[in-house]
């Protein structure tokens, strides 16, 4: 279900209201302090506001929204930066279960996401971190009337705090989906040490691991959720390029030297100037893609791949321009931008390198 | 006319009816600056029926509409692919002369500008004034009922074939650049004024230089009040900057470098993983301002459009320049050729030279990106040494 443009304003602005109180900038540097790196708390209060269940199926306890009100929602948690499992639980997991799990899969997973009562995440990809068929370093192999699986899985989002875990691996079929008892023979899970405190990785091993298998979808299946997410990132990258825009060009206003504001100098306004075309730009290309996997998911390849590299990009070099822009303040632990940065550097990679954007808009235009 | 103003729909009939009823497809013209007789007696029947400027007033040709209605009759014009409606929103010499002219002059050359019966040029920049058009130095005195007005002017398109020139010309010298201009409406065709062609990096001329000595205007066609011409030229500047919006034309000869997808298979580079990247970069910059319009269009009411259109020329520019820079890369030494034995290197390199026309035209990308810090971001002004001074004692080139 899609709202009218001006619902999903109102949706994005009640999100909005919440951070203002939940999620300050005290909020994810206190969050990011933790152990975890994840706020119990904070996730209730998501859920009363319905996002964890934002796009499942009102049958199992959500919302059951499309790409667009989860793109606009995003911008509102990347504005805030969002110290959450929000993408990989409420988008990636909770989408691939939706695609391909069986009604019994959904009645037993969705309503606990949906609900706040259990996180969900996916083991995508081994070490090269491609999130492509061939990067998956996980195999099974049918074992009585189960599977076993062996193999690694790395930067899997929030793993440590995960309940319902998802994996995906190579059979003799091809790509097919499992799960995974927390508490399953031979999975280990190990906390990466991250560049990013505000998103959260783990380093998940299995040895003969018990695995249930999820419905029967392969590859495509994947490939769906993972569009959604990227184009979850990209609305959290719009918002977060925007807010630090936002505070760097306030900043030109009220930052003195030589007897003038700073933005007075061209040096310094035509950087802002640049900025604001890629600011707009990659709100375009996510908006984009949102509208176009919401007409067509199977058709929105081009779409979704120009928004992964685009927003990407755009918000890296907004918040390299932005911490160029600040000076000395800008290159203290103090001051938010850097925290900007790191989040934007890890949207360049994570769910999908920029590089392999790229190559997939170059494929939707036939080169 | 103070009729009530008839129903979209209503509207919509009428101006179908009237184009199917009157429209027959003109001869195509090769020169733009020339109106050809069908083309003039076409714009008659357009400016007769209402339709030339529905938001004018009765008394000027015009319907008094909102822009809602005349945005219908814009739409059905284009869509019988007819000129010569809703003149008000593009007719820079013709909303100039509606907005500050006398009723006198207006009586003389409205309707001569509106039909095209009469065409006017810009005479605004100058050798020594072109991203600072405040500094311009071409001189008018007066002398009894005329002005006798000295100075050179660039960048004029049309001069040749106008029979009048929009001029910016200083009046006082001894008071702040900004306040001692005035706007004149100029005749062309007199022993004063000379036009020569200009020739630009690209080998055409679609400018011309225009010298001016000794030639005389008429007090009558000065407007908006002497020492006001700043005030109009804003004014007339903000007509200009709405049509010049799409910016860029596209290739000169019909060649496959057109697709840059293309150009990059047959010349055996989509194997390679440096232009691959540039590539993708290339095709995202022309389909995020695509998407940015649309989205421009979307939200005219939302109050993001105008930040996005201001930054249609900077976008456009760096879509030129960086498509230009790859088609150059992909075909490599090719580009050392010219002429017409050549034409994928005529291309690709006349492209490389006139994605200039828009990063400097109509103001360089620099001054835009001033403009947008400070109207769009409300970024503090650069201080101007010489806003306040006699400008007789600023310092110009």
């Amino acid at each position: 279900m899609t709202m009218s443009a001006a619902d999903r304003a109102e949706l994005a602005a009640a999100v909005k209201d919440l951070l203002h109180e939940h999620c300050t900038e005290a909020d994810v540097r206190r969050v990011m302090e933790t152990d975890d790196g994840f706020d119990r708390d904070l996730w209730q209060e998501l859920v009363a506001q319905g996002l964890p269940g934002l796009i499942v199926d009102p049958e199992y306890g959500g919302v059951g929204l499309g790409a667009q009100e989860l793109e606009a929602v995003a911008e509102v948690t990347g504005a805030a930066l969002l110290p959450a499992p929000f993408l990989s639980s409420a988008v990636f997991a909770t989408a691939l279960i939706q695609a391909t799990g069986s009604d019994a899969d959904k009645a037993r997973l969705l309503p606990g996401l949906a609900e706040g009562s259990s996180i969900a995440t996916v083991a995508a990809t081994g070490p090269r971190g491609t999130w492509s068929p061939d990067g998956v370093a996980v195999h099974a192999i049918h074992h009585d009337a189960e599977y076993r699986l062996t193999g690694n899985a790395h930067y899997v989002p929030y793993g440590q705090i995960a309940d319902v875990i998802i994996a995906i691996a190579k059979t003799v079929e091809g790509i097919a989906l499992f799960e995974i008892a927390p508490a399953a023979p031979g999975f280990e899970r190990t906390t990466a040490t991250v560049f990013d405190p505000t998103v959260r990785l783990s380093t998940y091993t299995f040895s003969q691991t018990p695995a249930r298998r999820i419905g029967t979808g392969g590859w495509a299946a994947v490939e769906h959720a993972l569009s959604l997410t990227v184009i979850a990132l990209a609305g959290e990258q719009v918002g977060g390029a925007r807010r630090l825009f936002d505070i760097t060009v306030e900043y030109l206003k009220t930052r003195f030297q030589f007897g003038r504001p700073i933005g007075s100098f061209q040096a310094i306004k035509h950087m802002a100037a640049d900025l604001l075309l890629e600011v707009e730009s990659a709100t375009s290309a996510a908006q984009h893609a949102a509208a176009q996997f919401d007409a067509d998911p199977t058709g929105a390849d081009g779409a979704v791949a120009l928004a992964g590299f685009a927003c990407a990009e755009a918000y890296h070099s907004t918040t390299m321009q932005s911490i160029q822009m600040h000076g000395g303040i800008g290159f203290t632990w103090e001051h938010p931008a850097h925290l900007f940065l790191r989040r934007a550097r890890t949207g360049r990679q994570l769910f999908g390198s920029s590089r392999d954007h790229r190559e997939r808009y170059l494929a939707s235009k036939g080169a | 006319m103070t009729t009530t103003a008839p129903s979209t729909d209503d509207l919509r009939t009428e101006v179908r009816a009237w184009l199917a009823q009157n429209w027959t497809a003109l001869p195509p013209s090769d020169d733009p600056w020339v109106s050809s007789p069908e083309e003039i007696a076409w714009r008659e029947k357009v400016l007769d029926a209402g339709y030339a400027v529905p938001t004018y007033p009765a008394d000027w040709f015009g319907r008094a509409y909102p822009s809602k209605l005349a945005a219908v009759i814009h739409q059905e014009f284009r869509a019988a692919k007819a000129a010569g409606a809703c003149q008000d929103k593009h007719n820079i010499p013709a909303n100039t002369l509606f907005t500050f002219g006398s009723d006198q002059l207006k009586n003389e050359l409205l309707r001569d500008f509106l039909t095209g019966a009469a065409r006017a040029c810009l005479l605004y920049s100058e050798p020594g004034a072109g991203s600072d058009l405040a500094g311009v130095s071409t001189t008018a005195v007066r002398d009894r009922d005329h002005w006798v007005v000295n100075g050179q002017k660039v960048w004029t398109s049309g001069a040749a074939t106008s029979e009048y020139g929009l001029l910016i010309a200083r009046t006082d010298w001894d008071t702040p650049k900004h306040k001692g201009m005035s706007y004149f409406v100029i005749p062309m065709r007199q022993p004063g004024i000379e036009v020569r062609p200009l020739v630009q990096i690209t080998g055409e001329a679609h400018f011309n230089e225009v010298f001016i000595c000794d030639a005389t205007v008429p007090h009558a066609n000065l407007i908006g009040g002497e020492g006001n011409g700043w005030r109009v030229l804003q004014t007339a500047l903000a007509y200009e900057r709405s049509v010049m919006g799409d910016g860029g034309r596209g290739s000169r000869n019909k060649s496959k470098a057109d697709s840059l997808v293309e150009l990059a298979r047959e010349h055996g580079r989509l194997d390679d993983d440096a232009l691959r990247e540039k590539l993708a970069n290339v095709l995202a910059l022309r389909e995020l301002n695509r998407l940015n319009n649309l989205r421009a269009k979307a939200s005219t009411s939302q109050g993001t459009s105008s930040s996005i259109m201001s930054l249609g020329k900077l976008a456009m520019s760096r879509i030129l320049h960086s498509e230009a820079a790859l088609k150059t890369e992909i075909i490599g030494t090719e580009s050392l050729f010219a002429g017409p034995d050549n034409p994928e290197a005529d291309d690709v390199n006349f492209l490389s030279l006139n994605a200039f026309f828009t990063s400097i035209g109509g103001g360089t990308d620099q001054i835009q990106r001033t403009i947008i810090g400070e109207r769009v971001l409300g970024l503090a002004k650069e201080p101007e040494t010489d806003r306040d001074i006699p400008f007789r004692k600023a310092r110009h080139s």
